[in-house]
């Protein structure tokens, strides 16, 4: 059997164990945060359900930023996640996300899958929590979602 | 059997004796009898099948993350193991299997993504599919992946938009170029090409300065690759640059006829330099590749964008159209695309011209259509004619 034959799979299989190590890695080497979120506006016919989030307290300290922005979370006083740094210039550690619009989020912050159905339910709570777990280089990896408990 | 049946029909009737039929059923003996699978067998199989999915269906939420991105994964293998028996066992058919783990390379990034609520709204997915198409293309060379290659190399490009970086840009490109210059077939050129093409007009989001002419000054940098290639591939070529260039040539005739053209920055300097390009363009085409001297006209375009009741371009476009039919019919080449671009030519002027005549237009088109009916009746009549007499 020659290996030359499997040298594909193999590559597109390590491609893809990468792709997940570098989500999990974000639990093994990372801080979790939670974060205030509420949703809005969720629509994909192909994906299946999910929910498109924005979160508050990142919109209250990106206000007055536009365009790509680098920022790094802290937890705040009440045990819920506020920003710490932020800057238009990226810095290691940082998240790599964008501002407009009064809304500061991350490609990986934006939705939310969740289990076919509950997706109204979330909806109509508003007031949501998620858990997301955070790389020391940046990576996220959002962990759960929950109605938020205040 | 049925073919008994006929040979002992046939040799009744006087068409064949009895030795050979006798030669025809040892022959139809040797010959390998196909194997089947019994119908029953592969209705079972499906059902089989559609309740193993429906089942992983039914209890996706509760699968573990990695086990997800685990089973898709299993899956590719499967079918990659597959393929490897069916091409070494002569089953099947190898391609139809690869093609299919390759497919499912592509749903276990889609399950990874949604297992990590990560956006596909980036290139991810679309490089992955379009590098490992380009890989399968280079160990197995089948025509099948080369279409996969253009597809998922057209998404990649799509992909990039709005916010395309150069980087990501010179990749794809160098990507392209790779496949042009090391592919031997006609397929993957032509289709690679292609891409080269395409990624020229990303131009327009890459550079803040708004050109009306990046498909152009693409076309022309695409010359260059014709220094590459051998005589033969020449041939296959140059008819894409041809083809390219009319279909530019009659959209420019369209925008500039039925529109502002405020979104693009025209201006004199890139006017003259196009146009300093095109006879450059026409120099080399003059001296080394003859088929597609007809691309230089575009350097025109600079000069003829200015005039805003679209007349001159009407005119370039009609007259090229007519020079190139007349040349093609002296020099017994085939007619067919010439006459198509005339035609198209003909309703882009239509429609700038004699939209707001619609009514007194419209009489026009419907006796130009009696016309062309009456002619190919007469022609059919004729030809029937001269069917019978012969």
């Amino acid at each position: 059997m020659k290996l030359k034959q499997w040298l594909l799979p193999i590559l597109m299989t390590i491609f893809v164990v990468v792709l997940v190590a570098a989500f999990y890695s974000a639990s093994w080497f990372g801080e979790q945060y939670t974060l205030r979120a509420e949703p809005f506006d969720p629509f994909d016919p192909f994906y299946g359900e999910y929910v498109m989030l924005q979160y508050p307290d990142l919109n209250a300290a990106g206000s007055t930023y536009e365009g790509d922005v680098y920022f790094t979370l802290t937890e705040g006083p009440d045990g819920f996640a506020v920003i710490d740094e932020i800057s238009y210039d990226p810095f290691f550690g940082a998240i790599s996300g964008y501002s407009y619009g009064n809304r500061l989020t991350a490609p990986q912050l934006e939705q939310f899958y969740v289990e076919q159905g509950l997706g109204p339910q979330l909806e109509s709570a508003v007031d949501l929590q998620v858990t997301i777990d955070v790389a020391p280089w940046g990576i996220i990896r959002p962990v759960s979602i929950a109605e938020r408990e205040e | 059997m049925e073919f008994e049946r006929k040979l002992a029909q046939w040799r009744d009737e006087g068409f064949i004796d009895q030795t050979a039929v006798d030669r025809i059923k040892a022959f139809e003996k040797g010959q390998p009898q196909k194997k089947k699978i019994p119908l029953l067998l592969l209705i079972g199989l499906i059902f089989f099948a559609l309740a193993v999915f429906s089942f992983i269906a039914a209890n996706w939420q509760a699968i573990p993350e990695l086990l997800k991105v685990a089973l898709v994964l299993g899956l590719m293998w499967l079918f990659y193991v597959i393929a490897y028996f069916s091409e070494k066992k002569h089953f099947g058919q190898p391609i139809l299997f690869r093609l299919l783990g390759l497919a499912m390379f592509g749903a276990s990034i889609l399950v990874t993504a949604q297992t990590f609520h990560f956006s596909l709204s980036n290139s991810v997915l679309p490089w992955a599919i379009f590098i490992a198409a380009l890989a399968h293309y280079f160990q197995w060379r089948h025509l099948a992946y080369v279409l996969v290659i253009f597809v998922f190399g057209i998404f990649t490009l799509t992909s990039f938009l709005p916010n395309t970086n150069w980087v990501e840009w010179g990749i794809f490109v160098a990507i392209s170029f790779a496949w042009f210059h090391f592919s031997k077939d006609d397929a993957p050129k032509i289709l690679s090409w292609m891409l080269l093409f395409f990624s020229g007009l990303l131009m327009w989001d890459l550079v803040s300065y708004s050109s009306p002419f990046w498909p152009i000054w693409t076309l022309f940098a695409l010359v260059l690759l014709l220094f590459l290639v051998p005589t033969g591939k020449q041939k296959l070529l140059s008819p894409l640059y041809l083809i390219f260039g009319a279909v530019m040539l009659i959209v420019y005739l369209a925008l500039r006829g039925e529109t502002e053209m405020s979104l693009v920055d025209l201006n004199w300097p890139e006017s003259i330099a196009l146009a300093a390009a095109g006879l450059g363009v026409l120099f080399l085409a003059y001296s080394r590749f003859r088929d597609i001297i007809w691309i230089s006209i575009l350097g025109a375009m600079g000069f003829l964008l200015f005039d805003d009741t679209a007349i001159a371009l009407a005119l370039v476009a009609e007259v090229s159209a007519l020079a190139y039919l007349i040349i093609a019919q002296r020099q017994n080449r085939p007619l067919a695309p010439g006459f198509i671009y005339f035609i198209l030519v003909q309703f882009v002027i239509y429609v700038i011209y004699a939209w707001e005549r619609l009514d007194m237009s419209l009489f026009f088109l419907i006796g130009a259509l009696l016309l062309f009916a009456l002619s190919a009746a007469a022609w059919w009549l004729n030809r029937k004619r001269e069917g019978a007499a012969s």
